[in-house]
């Protein structure tokens, strides 16, 4: 009974094309409206310096560092590698505030007129140089944190002086090799499985729908048979729905770190949550149409508060493992991309999310169980 | 045999079915009639295990569970429109537990049996009205139940479907014990072995057509049409309406006769009707009224319908 279920349910998503399209689809969709926006907003500091450095005599010679402090600048930026800088002479003051005003740059190193001479004169003194810039801009203060510390390394270098300090910088996980745009696939893949929500919920309220609940209630199935059979087809759509948005972040360049089988886990456990919530979705519905309304609203709620679309993280009530719960745990999606994160992102293994998977299992319970009691006292009971 | 007792059924203060006790023979077709909201699909749901019985007992004469042993073909139509007549018909098969080959077997002979042979690989939903009413009864018969319930068969056919629909009820007759609810009185006396007949949830009567017909006592119809509505003319006693209706019913042939006003119509029902047409006509003939029309007919199922339910339209 539960396979003719399974084999009639298959027939009738394949034919219920649209509904299949949206499921499969969305997410690879917005996978690549994040490579558009991730590769259109890549972050780039130019930097102005306007040289007023007079110089000074030294052994006969005259010597202006302001003059060599543009190249020197860029060999520093080269050595640093994926410093998304560019540093430029400007002519005057006027011209540079007025490229700064425009957003053409970012901040102004002013040189003063006595910079060579504080520095290299008999008697030195700190050189007092000038950063100008808009101060609520996130561009100048970034661009005046690498500005401090590439002018701090030319001091050093001319003044022939070892740095007091050096920093050697170690990445967590894999995230040396992480851009912005793979930190958002994790969301996406279990946004796939979250979209799952309308093509189950369609699927079994379509037998209210159209009446067809009442033939099977007379051949005597069971709630659970038709769960079963409708469920199976639903997580083969979850997986080919994850699948192909994993393809489309593949094919735009994110790597998987972590192992697919614990990848697959997830992505069953959260297709198999996704089916127990669409219960909830279709006691609270009776039409494809009332679906396509009131889904909406839980369908905003994973999207935007699980962390799915956006990194949202909530302040948590307690651990379970390395897994915070708060709020954000009543929604499975949560657990799922946390899970997702450390697996993809971080490379770890299932051992080190089995709180999320725990938070994950005991939320699908809660779902099927609240599920299976509202649909039945709304779509299957005798009274 | 089916056998129901005592059955009742509450909607918060409606009582849709009021200590309704009928018993159904095997084999036998029962037509099911009463006007709208009288308690016929309430009871046909309790029947089938779809709603719980507030009180009283169905029970029947085998081990089987009866929701499962029914076919039931609703008035409307209901089936999956994304699978093709034979996909369901197999699919529904095998949800009453019968192997696949078994199932696809009997749903070929089922679309042949319903002229739908040819349209084995059409989706559903592709199918014309009077296909689709066609296929619900199949769905109700793939399993081969023992008992039949079609709730309105033949509306929305088209009169070769309806012969055709009509000669397959006729075929299951002493195979199934079929329960026929419908409006189409005619349906109903064409198929029906026995009619039972419901109205505000309790039966009135059951029986063979004939003896239902006798229930109502012997004689004939006779029925008067007018050019004018005599009904609306009684609030005046001068009324050629009136003064009609005063001359019949002084009329002492005419004392053991029923009659009746009702909009443009007047029917009498009397022993040797015939006989009496020309009392009657001779008392039109004294009033200023034109008659349009005049027929003689025998007791239908109609009447004693009416005769026992009224006439007022029901919501």
């Amino acid at each position: 009974m539960i396979f003719s279920i399974f084999t009639k349910s298959i027939k009738e998503q394949l034919r219920n094309f649209w509904i299949l399209i949206l499921t499969v689809l969305m997410a690879p969709f917005f996978v690549f409206v994040y490579f558009l926006i991730n590769e259109s907003s890549q972050p780039h500091y130019d930097i102005l310096v306007l040289n007023l450095d007079q110089g000074m005599q030294q052994g006969g010679t005259q010597l202006t560092l302001g003059d060599s402090i543009v190249p020197a600048l860029k060999d520093h930026i080269v050595s640093m590698e994926n410093a998304p800088l560019d540093i430029k002479s400007t002519p005057s003051r006027e011209r540079a505030v007025h490229d700064l005003e425009t957003r053409k740059a970012e901040a102004l190193l002013v040189l003063p007129a006595e910079f060579t001479q504080s520095i290299m004169g008999p008697d030195p003194v700190a050189a007092e140089v000038e950063i100008v810039g808009d101060l609520t801009s996130t561009g100048y203060l970034i661009s005046a944190v690498w500005l401090g510390a590439l002018v701090e390394n030319y001091l050093a270098d001319i003044s022939q002086k070892a740095p007091l300090y050096s920093v050697k910088e170690t990445a967590l996980g894999h995230s040396d090799q992480v851009d912005e745009f793979e930190l958002f696939i994790p969301g996406m893949l279990i946004l796939s499985i979250i979209m799952l929500m309308f093509s189950a919920t369609v699927a079994i309220i379509t037998e209210v729908d159209q009446g067809t609940i009442l033939r099977l209630k007379l051949s005597g199935m069971k709630a659970w048979q038709f769960l079963i059979g409708v469920g199976a087809t639903q997580v083969i759509v979850g997986i080919l729905a994850i699948l192909l948005t994993l393809a489309t972040a593949a094919s735009l360049g994110f790597e998987m770190r972590g192992s697919l089988g614990s990848f697959f886990l997830i992505a069953i456990l959260t297709s198999i949550s996704m089916i127990a919530f669409s219960l909830i979705l279709a006691a609270m519905t009776r039409s494809v149409t009332d679906v396509l309304v009131v889904g909406n609203f839980p369908l905003f709620l994973f999207m935007f508060f699980t962390g799915a679309a956006f990194p949202i993280s909530a302040s948590p009530w307690f651990h379970v493992g390395n897994y915070g719960v708060s709020w954000q745990s009543l929604m499975s999606p949560s657990a799922a991309i946390s899970a997702l994160n450390k697996i993809s992102i971080m490379g770890m293994a299932l051992g080190d999310v089995w709180g999320e998977l725990l938070v994950l299992a005991i939320v699908t319970v809660a779902y099927f169980l609240l599920g299976l009691w509202s649909f039945n006292k709304r779509h299957l009971q005798t009274n | 045999m089916i056998t129901v007792s005592h059955l009742k059924k509450n909607f918060g203060e409606l009582i849709a079915v009021d200590d309704l006790s009928l018993e159904i023979n095997q084999g036998e077709i029962l037509g099911f009639l009463g006007p709208n909201g009288a308690g016929k699909t309430t009871t046909i749901r309790m029947l089938c295990g779809l709603l719980e019985k507030d009180g009283g007992d169905i029970s029947w004469d085998t081990t089987q569970n009866l929701s499962e042993a029914m076919g039931v073909c609703t008035q409307e139509n209901i089936f999956w429109p994304r699978l093709t007549c034979l996909e369901q018909l197999i699919f529904m098969g095998q949800m009453h537990k019968m192997s696949r080959i078994a199932a696809k077997s009997r749903s070929l002979e089922i679309l042949d049996v319903l002229g739908l042979a040819s349209k084995k690989d059409t989706l559903a939903s592709k199918l014309s009205g009077g296909m689709k009413r066609r296929l619900n009864i199949a769905l109700a018969l793939v399993h081969d139940p023992p008992v039949l319930i079609l709730d309105e068969p033949e509306a929305g056919l088209d009169p070769q479907s309806r012969i055709l629909v009509r000669d397959l009820i006729q075929s299951l007759a002493r195979k199934k014990t079929v329960i026929l609810t419908t409006h189409n009185m005619d349906e109903a006396e064409r198929l029906a072995d026995r009619i039972a007949i419901i109205d505000k949830g309790k039966l009135l009567e059951v029986g063979s057509v004939e003896d239902l017909k006798q229930s109502l006592g012997t004689g004939d119809f006779l029925e008067m049409r007018f050019r004018d509505n005599l009904e609306s003319m009684f609030q005046n006693e001068d009324s050629a309406a009136w003064q009609l209706k005063q001359s019949l019913e002084s009329t002492p042939e005419l004392s053991a006769a029923r009659i009746n006003f009702s909009g443009d119509k007047l029917t009498i029902r009397s022993t040797q009707a015939l006989e009496k047409l020309s009392l009657v006509t001779d008392a039109v003939g004294t009033v200023d009224l034109e008659i349009l029309d005049i027929q003689l007919r025998k007791t239908t199922l109609e009447d004693v319908f009416i005769h026992l339910t009224g006439r007022a339209l029901r919501e």
